[in-house]
């Protein structure tokens, strides 16, 4: 099969980076790790005009009713810019969360104002339990066994978490579980977690994408500026190679996280399998990149000085994001050696 | 009320060029292409007048190869409602470009002409300007700011000149040349993506036109800039001012 972009997912992935060079430059980072709200409604609204949190809404509710393959790339760019706000939850976990309710009264509303960009929806399930900027998230879509439950925030208590990316929050929430509040059960509440689960690696695994090509990029531009020994470092074969092997495991991983994109837009049957396959191994590239990054770097790479550690924590908390790579690895294993268990 | 804006492909100002071994040009192989910058902010303020003023329509205008196409259906993707594209496979001299302009302008019948003020490839700064003396049109180079009158009959440009800024006002039709502080572009929305793709865009060969775009200059060569030396260091203002006296000639 031949897989390959349009003109269209491309230009859109380049409006999302120009957006996001303006709105989420790494100084506007850097001041969510000192003090300033991860979530900033003006670079929410920004995405929002671009199309990218409506863009898997049905257009029935004011979405484009686009795929998964459309909104792959522009997720990879929110990854290179370190964008602290929940956009994978919102837009590609919680958005068709919704839309697979029955009852389109309930979640066409809110589908409306995510798409403009009114609304951050935050999403706790197995295995990701901690729900990511609970302060900001107006709604809460929580699993309690088969059931899918709607809160609004003042029915939940949330509890802040310590969290080594300082530019993402993660909350404990409390919460009762309630006939009121159950928006789903049974067969088909399942098979909303579980294409939640895939779509919550995917976008996790999208995201390392760009956190690694960043990393790489900025490694890149170091060794063609520091010298040493009266040479550039980047004419030295030991820093070429290192930085040659990140890219290679950078493009290696790429049509996997790809695969997995299109697998969860058509609901293939291996799409749990992908989308497993997708998160280890971009998981593995950004922290390949993230040690090379470092080494390039040398000691100035610790300090605070450069905005390596922005990405490279990132890395690190992407990869237990979404099902930890252990978790992705067993039901990797589980697919491989009985695919018919893992099919149905 | 008709806005037509100017689109060219250029290299991306980002990208790194280097000059061909034997100095005809650019190795043009692996750069990537954009719209020019100043063009950009000409589409812009072509789509901020057209939010302004119900019922405008924004054409836009290439002159170039082929693949200029996808520079259109950029600038169609930010809002414009169609394009033009007059294929000419060969760069034209800025005259050259100027008078097909002036064809599809007596063609199209615009209020109002923007165009950025020059491209950031050859720099020639020239083809607003000649096409407003062919068409014995009011032009305004160089805008920073451009508002229209109520009734649309006139433009106010303001231009960015030395020591200070100079405001003009002219009757429409006109040409207007854009500044960089003119705007900030926007980025293309998906949406605008999506519908860009069924917007018209023409295609026209030059020498259907039957203009003389024949080249009137001849290039003879091309060298990249000399590498950047690097700098010096001094050890006290004093030395400094002696070196930027003695050595740099400055003061």
């Amino acid at each position: 099969m031949h897989f390959a972009f349009e003109d269209e997912h491309l230009r859109f992935r380049d409006s999302v980076r120009g957006v996001l060079d303006r709105v989420c430059a790494p100084a506007a980072v850097r001041k969510v790790w000192e003090d300033a709200p991860a979530h900033d409604a003006g670079r929410w609204r920004a995405l929002a005009e671009l199309g990218l949190l409506g863009l898997l809404a049905p257009e029935r509710a004011g979405g484009l009713g686009l795929d998964e393959v459309s909104m792959v790339l522009a997720l990879e760019e929110t990854g290179r810019a370190a964008l602290p706000e929940a956009i994978v939850d919102t837009a590609l976990v919680a958005v068709p969360l919704l839309a697979g309710l029955e009852d389109h009264g309930i979640a066409d509303p809110w589908l409306g104002r995510i798409a403009a960009g009114e609304v951050v929806v935050g999403v706790g399930c197995q295995p990701n339990p901690w729900v990511a900027h609970a302060d900001a998230a107006e709604l809460l879509l929580l699993v309690d066994r088969d059931e899918i439950h709607a809160l609004p925030r003042a029915e939940v208590r949330s509890e802040p978490l310590p969290h080594l990316d300082a530019a993402q929050r993660l909350f404990r929430v409390a919460w009762t579980p309630s006939a009121r509040t159950r928006v789903a059960a049974g067969a088909h509440g399942r098979r909303l977690h579980a294409a939640a689960v895939d779509r919550g690696a995917l976008g996790a695994a999208a995201q390392l994408l760009g956190v690694a090509a960043r990393l790489i990029e900025e490694a890149v531009g170091y060794a063609k500026q520091r010298e040493q020994f009266g040479r550039e470092i980047g004419s030295f074969q030991a820093i070429k190679h290192r930085l040659a092997n990140a890219r290679v495991r950078l493009e290696f991983a790429r049509p996997v996280v790809y695969r997995a994109a299109f697998g969860i837009a058509r609901d293939l049957p291996a799409r749990g399998r992908d989308a497993s396959h997708a998160k280890l191994v971009a998981a593995d590239a950004a922290a390949f990149a993230a040690r090379a990054a470092l080494q390039v770097h040398g000691a100035i790479g610790y300090t605070w000085e450069v905005d390596l550690h922005v990405w490279m924590k990132r890395a690190w908390a992407l990869e237990t994001t979404w099902g930890t790579s252990g978790w992705h690895r067993g039901r990797l294993a589980a697919a491989v050696l009985d695919p018919h268990e893992e099919a149905s | 009320m008709k806005i037509l804006a100017t689109v060219k492909r250029v290299p991306d100002p980002e990208t790194s060029i280097k000059v061909k071994p034997d100095g005809s040009g650019i190795v043009a192989d692996n750069i990537k292409w954009v719209v020019n910058p100043f063009d950009e902010i000409a589409v812009e303020e072509s789509l901020r007048i057209k939010e302004k003023v119900a019922g405008s329509e924004v054409v836009l205008v290439s002159v170039g190869a082929k693949v200029a196409q996808e520079q259109l259906r950029t600038g169609l993707a930010m809002g414009a409602d169609r394009a033009i594209l007059v294929v000419a496979e060969d760069g034209l001299e800025p005259l050259a470009v100027a008078r097909v302009l002036v064809k599809v302008i007596e063609s199209e019948q615009p209020d109002l002409v923007v165009m950025g003020k020059q491209s950031i490839d050859d720099d020639s700064n020239a083809v607003g300007q000649m096409a407003a003396e062919l068409l014995g049109w009011p032009q305004a180079t160089f805008a920073s700011k451009l508002e229209l009158a109520g009734d649309q009959k006139t433009a106010t440009v303001t231009r960015e000149v030395d020591g200070g800024l100079e405001t003009l006002s002219f009757p429409l039709p006109g040409i207007v040349t854009t500044d960089l502080r003119l705007n900030e572009p926007r980025y293309a929305s998906l949406p605008g993506i999506m519908k860009a793709r069924k917007k018209e865009l023409k295609e026209i060969e030059v020498g259907a036109l039957g203009v003389d775009v024949a080249p009137k200059a001849r290039l003879v060569k091309m060298e990249p800039p000399p590498k950047r030396q690097a700098g010096k260091k001094v050890a006290s203002v004093e030395e400094l001012v002696h070196l930027l006296h003695t050595e740099a000639k400055v003061i």
